[in-house]
This record gives C-alpha cells, sequence and structure tokens, in this order.
C-alpha cells in the first residue's frame, strides 16, 4: 500500500523574514512532502519519512534564531546572582549612555509584572524583589550581541541580601520565612487516600521505611529558548517564539504588555528539542517592549548557562515511604509523603504534584493507601515541566524501595513485583478501574529479553541464587 | 577589523569583521550560512561543526582570522535539494533525526568518518560523533544509517 | 566575546617579538580549545587586549627524531599524535592519551603545547610525558632554554611561562622512545569527560626487573606529579604483580587529591591505587608483545 503524499506543495520564506542580501548556495522554495489534506492516510503499520527530515539534513530548516531581520537588535538580560534580595537601587545611565546601546528597560518598566502557566507568581523582570539568582533585573537592546552583554556590566544594582530559603524541608516548616511573604511557602497539596492504612500495617508482617531524593534536572534541549519580536502599522505584535504553548503564550504576553490577546501572533516554527522546558514565555515579554521602546525587531537568545539559570528545571523530590508487607511480599498498606522543591515560581508545578502523588504507589496494587504531596518555594531556580511530570522520580523511589523491600525479605526482586502489579480491572490510588493492563507480561517480557536468572515467575517461585 | 577571504563550499568569500568574531558567528552573520547552529559556544556540543581544510572542527572555537585563505565545507556545501549527500538520504529514510537541530554537524561529522574510514565499525562510529550531542534521538538511528552507507559504499 | 586586537605570527620569533611588543595584556592562541572557551566566560580585567595567533607558525609543528631524541612540535594536534607512525610505533601510551582527549573536533584543533600551557591538573597529555622525563624548550625575547617537564608548571594552570615567552616543543629524551609506556584515565564518561584520575607509568624491563620506573599522576595534585615513593620502591625489584600493586598503594601517598564536585578524595585515592597497578600492568605488557615479535 502506499501512503498517499502530495508534492509539490511550495514553502516560501516569509517576505518579513526574508534573510539578508546573501541567499543560502541551496535557494529556497524547496519541495516538502505531507500528508494531503482532509485524506484519511493509512498509518498504522506504515512506515514513512519525517516531512522535514529533508531540510533537516541539508541544513535548510530555520528555527528561531537563524532569523535575521533587518534593523534587529540583540536583546541580553542582566541575572540578579544573588538567591534573595531587595533591589534597593538601580542605575542604568552608564549602560544607556554607550555607542550601540538603543534601549535599557526594567521591572518598572513591564505594565504587568506577573506571569505564569497557573499561578501568576513569577515577574518578567524582577521588580523590587529577587527571588532567584537567575532572575533577571535589566535588559539591554542593543545593534550587536556583544555591545548587549557589554552594556549588561554597566548596569549598577544594590541589592539587600536576604538568607535564602534553599532546602525543601526547611521550606515546609510554619517558622520559615516565606519566599513569596506574606503568601506561605507551602503552594501545593494533595491528598490520596484510599482503604485504611491503620488496619494494613497492623495485619503486616513487616514494615519498612526509606526516604529517597532525586536532584534538579535541566532538559538541555540543543537548541537555546530564542525568540524575536516585531511590532506593526496597526500596533500588532508578531513574536517568533521557540514557545510550545502558543495560546497560554500569547495570554501571558498579553497579561504582561496590557495588550488584547488579539494583537498578538506568535509564530512558533521547527523546535531545536522542547521536553517540557519551552512550555511557557521566558524573554517574550522583555522583547516585546525593547521592540515597543526601541521601533526595531529585537531577538533574544539564550546562552547555554542561562538554559540552566532561567528556565525550568525538573523538580527535585524527597521521598518518604512506608510500606507493610506479608511474608510473602504482598503489599497490604503503603504512606507515602512526597516534598517538591518548587524552586522561585509555580510554572507547572501543580501539574507535577498531581502526577507524582498518583504516581507514588507505583504500577501495583495498594489497598490501603496515603499519599500526601507538598510543593514549596525555595530561591531556587524555578522547576516545572518536563518528560513524565512528576512520574520518573516517584519511579526512582518506589522501585528502590522495592529492591530494598524484595532483599530484605529474600525474595526474587522481579517475583516481588508480579506478586503485587495491577491487573485487569484493578483500581488505582484514586479508585479509577484499570483496562488493558499489561504489567505483568511486559515485566516477563522485558525479564525474558534482557535475561533475568528466573525459572517459574509468575508461578509463586522465587528463584533467587 | 580583521580581512578574511576564503573559500566556502567552493565560492571564494570575503568579510571584514571585528577581530573577536568567531568562524561560526562569521558564517551566520556574515555569509548567511544558518545551518552550523550555536549550542553552546564552548565545544561541548557539536552543533556548530564545520570542516575546515578537511578536518572537523568546532567553529565556535575558531576566530573568523585564523580562516583566512582556507577552504571551509558547511552543511549547505555538502549537497542540494534534489541531489542529495548518501549520508543526507539515508538519514531522511532511517529517520535519523528528530528535531534536527544537532543534523548539520552530526551529518557532516559523519561524513568526515567515512571518508577516513570507508567501513568504520559501532565503536568507530561513536567515537566520531562523542563530539555531537544529540538530545532527542539516543543516536541509534544514527549509527544504523552510517552502518547502512558503508555497506551500500562497499558493494 | 569582548573585543581585542588580533596578529598573525609567521614564525616562532615572530611570535616571540609580537608577544613582546604587546605585552603584559597579550595572550597566545594556537587550536584556541581552551582559549576561546575562557574568553567568552573572562571578566573584563582578565581579558587580553591582543591575541597573537601562533597556528600559522610551522616551526612549531613537526614530529621527529633529533640528537636529543623525539621531538613534538607544540602545535602539533592531539589528532596528529594519534596519526604520527613513528610515535604509534614506539610510544602508544601517548596515543592512547590523545584519543581519550574531548572529541574528533577538539582533537583536531587542540595542541599539545596548548594542553601543557593551560596546566589544569587533569590534562591527559600530562601524566604520559612526565612518566616519560620530556623535556620542554621555551623560547623568549632573551632566547632558548630547557628543563624538565615537571618543572614547567608551578600550579593549577600556572606556568614557568612569561607574558613575552612561548612553548616550543616537547623532546622525549633518546633512551626513553620505545620505553614501554600505559596510560589510563577514568572519568565519568567515555565521551568528552575530564579525568578524575589519568596515570601513565612507565619503566625498562632489566632481566626480571623494574628499570627506571616512572609514574606519572594526574587530577590528584596541584599540578601533574610523579609518584616518587612508588617509583623508589620499584626501583630494582622484580616484575611482579604483588610489586605492581603495592606501588599502586604507595602512589595513594604521593598524592593530595581534593572532593569536588565530580568525586570524593577517598574515592580518587582507590582510582590511584587500581589505574597505577593496571598501567604498570599495561607497560609490562607491550613490553612482552614487543618481545613475543
Ligand atoms: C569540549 C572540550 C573537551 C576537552 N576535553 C579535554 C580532555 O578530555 N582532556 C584534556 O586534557 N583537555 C581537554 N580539553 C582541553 C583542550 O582541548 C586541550 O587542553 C588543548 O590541548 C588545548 O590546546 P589548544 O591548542 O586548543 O590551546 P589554546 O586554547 O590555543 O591555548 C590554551 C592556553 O595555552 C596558551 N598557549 C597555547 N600554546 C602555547 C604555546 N605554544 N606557547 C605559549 N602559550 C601557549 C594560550 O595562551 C592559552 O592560555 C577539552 C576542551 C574542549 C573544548
Ligand atoms: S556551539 Fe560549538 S560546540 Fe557547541
Ligand atoms: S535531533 Fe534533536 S538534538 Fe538531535
Amino acid at each position: 500500500m502506499e501512503t498517499t503524499t502530495k508534492t509539490g506543495t511550495l514553502v516560501e520564506a516569509e517576505e518579513l523574514l526574508r534573510a539578508r542580501t546573501h541567499s543560502p548556495l541551496v535557494p529556497l522554495p524547496i519541495e516538502v512532502r505531507g500528508p494531503e489534506p482532509n485524506r484519511q492516510t493509512p498509518a498504522v503499520g506504515q512506515r514513512t519519512t519525517r516531512p522535514d527530515a529533508r531540510t533537516h539534513g541539508l541544513g535548510q530548516t530555520k528555527y528561531i534564531d537563524d532569523f535575521y531581520v533587518p534593523g534587529m537588535l540583540y536583546a541580553k538580560i542582566k541575572r540578579a546572582g544573588v538567591a534573595s534580595a531587595r533591589i534597593t537601587k538601580v542605575d542604568t545611565s552608564e549602560a544607556e549612555a554607550m555607542p550601540g546601546v538603543v534601549a535599557v528597560i526594567t521591572g518598572k518598566d513591564i505594565p504587568v509584572n506577573s506571569f505564569g502557566p497557573s499561578l501568576k507568581d513569577q515577574p518578567v523582570l524582577a521588580h523590587e524583589r529577587v527571588f532567584h539568582a537567575g532572575d533577571g533585573v535589566a535588559a539591554v537592546a542593543a545593534v550587536t550581541e556583544q555591545i548587549a552583554a557589554d552594556a549588561l556590566e554597566k548596569i549598577k544594582i544594590e541589592y539587600e541580601e536576604f538568607a535564602p530559603v534553599l532546602d525543601p524541608l526547611e521550606s515546609l516548616k510554619l517558622e520559615t520565612p516565606g519566599v513569596h511573604a506574606p503568601s506561605a511557602n507551602i503552594y501545593g497539596h494533595k491528598l490520596i487516600k484510599k482503604g485504611d492504612i491503620e488496619k494494613g500495617f497492623a495485619e503486616s508482617y513487616r514494615i519498612f521505611e526509606a526516604s529517597f531524593r532525586t536532584q534538579m534536572v535541566e532538559h538541555v534541549p540543543l537548541e537555546p529558548h530564542s525568540s524575536l519580536a516585531q511590532w506593526d502599522a496597526n500596533g500588532r505584535l508578531t513574536i517568533h517564539s521557540t514557545l510550545g504553548r502558543i495560546t497560554l503564550g500569547r495570554a501571558d504576553i498579553a497579561r504582561t504588555l496590557g495588550i488584547p490577546m488579539s494583537r498578538i501572533r506568535i509564530i512558533a516554527t521547527v523546535v531545536g528539542g522542547n521536553f517540557g522546558g519551552k512550555n511557557e514565555i521566558t524573554t517574550e515579554p522583555v522583547i516585546g517592549m525593547l521592540a515597543k521602546k526601541t521601533g526595531r525587531p529585537v531577538k533574544c537568545t539564550f546562552t547555554r548557562p542561562e538554559e540552566f539559570y532561567a528556565s525550568t528545571t525538573r523538580h527535585p523530590i524527597i521521598m518518604d515511604y512506608k510500606t507493610g508487607v506479608t511474608k510473602e511480599g504482598k503489599i497490604l498498606a503503603r504512606k507515602v509523603r512526597l516534598v517538591l522543591d518548587g524552586g522561585a515560581y509555580c510554572s507547572w508545578s501543580e501539574t507535577t504534584l498531581g502526577k507524582a502523588c498518583i504516581l507514588c504507589a507505583g504500577p501495583y496494587e495498594i489497598e490501603n493507601l496515603v499519599a500526601e504531596a507538598f510543593v514549596v518555594y525555595t530561591n531556587k531556580t524555578m522547576t516545572g515541566a518536563m518528560r513524565g511530570f512528576g512520574a520518573p522520580q516517584v519511579c526512582f523511589g518506589y522501585e528502590s524501595h522495592m529492591d530494598d523491600m524484595a532483599k530484605a525479605l529474600g525474595i526474587d526482586p522481579l517475583e516481588m513485583r508480579l506478586r503485587n502489579v495491577l491487573k485487569e480491572g484493578s483500581l488505582s490510588p484514586t479508585s479509577q478501574a484499570l483496562h488493558s493492563v499489561v504489567v505483568k507480561e511486559s515485566l516477563l517480557q522485558a525479564a525474558k529479553r534482557f535475561g533475568w536468572n528466573v525459572q517459574g515467575a509468575g508461578q509463586g517461585q522465587g528463584a533467587l541464587p | 577589523m580583521v580581512r578574511v577571504s576564503l573559500t566556502v563550499n567552493g565560492e571564494k568569500r570575503d568579510a571584514e569583521v571585528p577581530p573577536e568574531t568567531t568562524l561560526l558567528r562569521m558564517l551566520r552573520e556574515a555569509f548567511n550560512l544558518t545551518g552550523a547552529k550555536l549550542g553552546c559556544d564552548v565545544g561541548d556540543c557539536g552543533a556548530c561543526t564545520v570542516i575546515v581544510d578537511g578536518k572537523l572542527v568546532n567553529s565556535c572555537l575558531m576566530l573568523a582570522g585564523q580562516v583566512d585563505g582556507r577552504d571551509v565545507l558547511t552543511i549547505e556545501g555538502l549537497a542540494t535539494a534534489d541531489n542529495l549527500h548518501p549520508i543526507q538520504k539515508v538519514f531522511e529514510e532511517k529517520g535519523s533525526l528528530q528535531c534536527g537541530f544537532c543534523g548539520p554537524g552530526v551529518i557532516l561529522s559523519a561524513k568526515w568518518l567515512l571518508d577516513q574510514n570507508p567501513d568504520p565499525s559501532v565503536p568507530d562510529i561513536r567515537d566520531a560523533l562523542s563530539g555531537n550531542l544529540c538530545r532527542c534521538t539516543g543516536y541509534t538511528k544514527m549509527i544504523e544509517a552510517i552502518q547502512t552507507i558503508a555497506r551500500e559504499r562497499t558493494v | 566575546m569582548r573585543a581585542f586586537e588580533f596578529y598573525a605570527a609567521r614564525n616562532a620569533s615572530d611570535a616571540v617579538a609580537l608577544l613582546a611588543q604587546h605585552g603584559p595584556k597579550v595572550k597566545v592562541l594556537a587550536g584556541g580549545t581552551d582559549l576561546l572557551a575562557d574568553l567568552k566566560f573572562a571578566a573584563a580585567s582578565h581579558h587580553p587586549q591582543v591575541v597573537v595567533d601562533i597556528s600559522r607558525a610551522d616551526d612549531l609543528r613537526g614530529i621527529q627524531m633529533t640528537d636529543q631524541g623525539l621531538r613534538i612540535g607544540a602545535l602539533v594536534t592531539h589528532t596528529e599524535i594519534m596519526d604520527s607512525p613513528i610515535i604509534r610505533e614506539q610510544l602508544p601510551a601517548l596515543v592512547d592519551a590523545a584519543h581519550t582527549i574531548g572529541a574528533v573536533q577538539t582533537r583536531n584543533l587542540g595542541t599539545l603545547g596548548g594542553n601543557l600551557v593551560t596546566a589544569v591538573p587533569s590534562m591527559d597529555s600530562g601524566p604520559t610525558l612526565v612518566a616519560l622525563d620530556a623535556i620542554v624548550t621555551v623560547a623568549g625575547p632573551e632566547g632558548k632554554r630547557q628543563m624538565p617537564i615537571v618543572q614547567f608548571w608551578v600550579g593549577p594552570r600556572k606556568t614557568i611561562l612569561k607574558t613575552s615567552e612561548i612553548l616550543v616543543d616537547i623532546i622525549i629524551p633518546k633512551e626513553n622512545v620505545g620505553k614501554p609506556t600505559h596510560f589510563l584515565k577514568f572519568g565519568l564518561r567515555k565521551g568528552q569527560a575530564l579525568a578524575l584520575v589519568n596515570v601513565a607509568a612507565s619503566f625498562h624491563v632489566d632481566g626480571n626487573t623494574f628499570k627506571a620506573p616512572r609514574i606519572g599522576l594526574g587530577a590528584v595534585a596541584p599540578t601533574v606529579i610523579h609518584a616518587t615513593s612508588a617509583e623508589s620502591f620499584l626501583e630494582g625489584k622484580p616484575i611482579t604483580p604483588e610489586n605492581m600493586a603495592e606501588a599502586g598503594k604507595l602512589a595513594v601517598n604521593d598524592a593530595k587529591p581534593i572532593n569536588d564536585f565530580r568525586a570524593s578524595a577517598t574515592y580518587r585515592r582507590d582510582l590511584i591505587a587500581v589505574l597505577t597497578r593496571r598501567a604498570l600492568e599495561g607497560a609490562y605488557e607491550l613490553h612482552r608483545k614487543r618481545e613475543a615479535k
């Protein structure tokens, strides 16, 4: 069978963005292939090539930083470098006076200086208060990237520094000063209860307790965040951006710039890796303001260090597990407490908290369960969405715990899992009846493929040497 | 300002750039060849890989002044849309690239490898790609593709 | 990168003249793999005003036998070391060391001289050259001078070079060309990782005893060092697995490893003992392979 494809579609570089006078050696337009609209194409079982594979291989795919617009300025953002402080003095005069610098803005220039995918707790540029070292405190637009970078050093900012809150367990305590006082440090909470854990623990042959921690992880997309803003004659703002969530981004930009969403157009071309790290705006309002102030297009691309301290990361989680089991290793009760390090701002913490809490029991049938999760502010780089929204962290927790228990009980670790896995119709921690459950089959397949040394697995005879 | 005259993808090019301009920046901004990317700017990621006088290098770690009189090959010089280099063709068929940002660098590293060694082993391929970070693919399909090309070439 | 003036030197004496003329805020550029990465992050106060590119000074290139020994020009790249027939034949440990540096792209640009002048304690070229008692030649406005390589470094990122001096070449003394030597590096990954510990061991086989044993240790002290107590222990001793293991243990005391984010000092001490023993075994293995031929 042939996959229906349509050839001959011409992709033309937008007039507006037509790069400088030199044309690339492979001239655009080029042909791309893609499915024909409104035609059901047989997808399952078909081998197909990506429609963007051709331009990728030719180096012709245009990512945001590959766009150069006539008259374009380059923006750079000055980072606080202190984790918690009050800004006492800002002096941008020396930077503004530098040849090649066209505009400098600070937090006070942002019409509505707060945004966020759920809680609007993040300033576009820190004003008065700094909440983590990667906070932007001022931004420069200049004719070259180097001049913009040099200008950052001429901006003088004075701080009254405070002791930062760095440990999530400290942050959890009521007596710890609020990162965003008067708001509490705990900004998200979820509690799941199922069955009767007291009864479950009372009937257990043994009770195991363990604590696990994961670290902060950066997405490191190979393409750094980048965006390019330009206003048109009718007061509409077009932003080319590496952003993955267009409508959410438009809403946030509209809020921060104080203009209706209908005046904002976001063009997200091909993204050089997202992994959850490009799900919210970063520099867009800043370059929007700079472009407005200068009347010129403005581009801002993160440096690799900025990716680490000024974009979201994966939540570190502190996981306390308590599990009661029978002599045969069947789990009777489990109590879990999760503390998520939310960093300075909420970002996608609520989603992460929810998923981590629902999934922290693992793919196991546990009748008596209490799972409780907290997410707290600390004066660190904000944590947000990253592949799995909390699932990888808790997986490390419950599977490590399982291995420890299996070892202590003298049961083969695979067998221990097989005795507890979810089955067709099992109830999830939130009492949802589960269907198409193939955990057991998957484990056995995997064990077979990587040669796990078990005979008669699943028949109740563990076979550890 | 330094004056640089060089050959880029077979064409003579001239540029006058500030001395601190890297080869990468000159390619991207003076010659509008944006195939080589800036991923880290310190030699770690290989997104900026180009070939200078037959040698695979990180263009973020060379100054424009250092390539005066030299011959530079970038991804744009490897082929045209209807006359693909075999590596580009097999990468496309195998789905070796996902977001594609690492692609120009990876393909040039693969070309350099196959020019040196027409029949590389998997460890040879891994070694040749160790300077090209890819965050999307896990490299498996790139390695398969390079092996396929080597096999097709040797028969 | 901040602005600087750029001059390309035609040869070594041209380079020295340019440096003397533009000092003290002047920097030499060879392969640029360390320098350009540094300049991109350097504070304004540490930034040079002038960069002298020596990468076209052909008299700083080349690998050849001289009366003194095997001469390796400061500008020889790590790839050129890996491809050199004489080094592959006589001193494969240098090939192994070069192969562990960065990746293809960095090895094609990075030079041996640059690696030694950068003087980070984890440099991968250091241990083998220390184990081979290499001599370095330095040139300045007053002429040339030579010294044993261990005297070239004075601390992390510090050498004896004055601003208008350059490193010209590295010489493996004649009697050590072909000396059985083995290099090992332990990093957290195989590719693109700095050494937690790197070790080279070298000795002549005299009957069945160690003669002129030398052990170079990297990443475990402010500079690359000789494991002197292990070396003197081995001198004249029979070549046995026990003596190699004992030398490994002694080498631990010759080092002063630190705790950092890559590894603890304790872990590094364990590595020193194991890698030193294995490097000695590797050198002996090379000797036996050659004998068998
Ligand atoms: C991604 C990456 C990975 C790396 N991995 C490793 C690794 O695994 N192991 C390792 O040891 N190193 C590694 N390095 C470091 C680097 O590649 C080497 O140290 C290299 O040999 C430096 O040589 P260069 O010619 O590039 O030096 P340059 O950057 O040109 O110069 C380095 C310094 O030495 C000075 N200099 C250079 N040559 C001379 C000379 N002849 N006379 C006087 N001064 C001179 C320069 O002024 C400068 O201060 C890595 C670097 C990168 C970017
Ligand atoms: S940008 Fe040059 S190696 Fe990453
Ligand atoms: S395909 Fe995305 S980084 Fe390689």
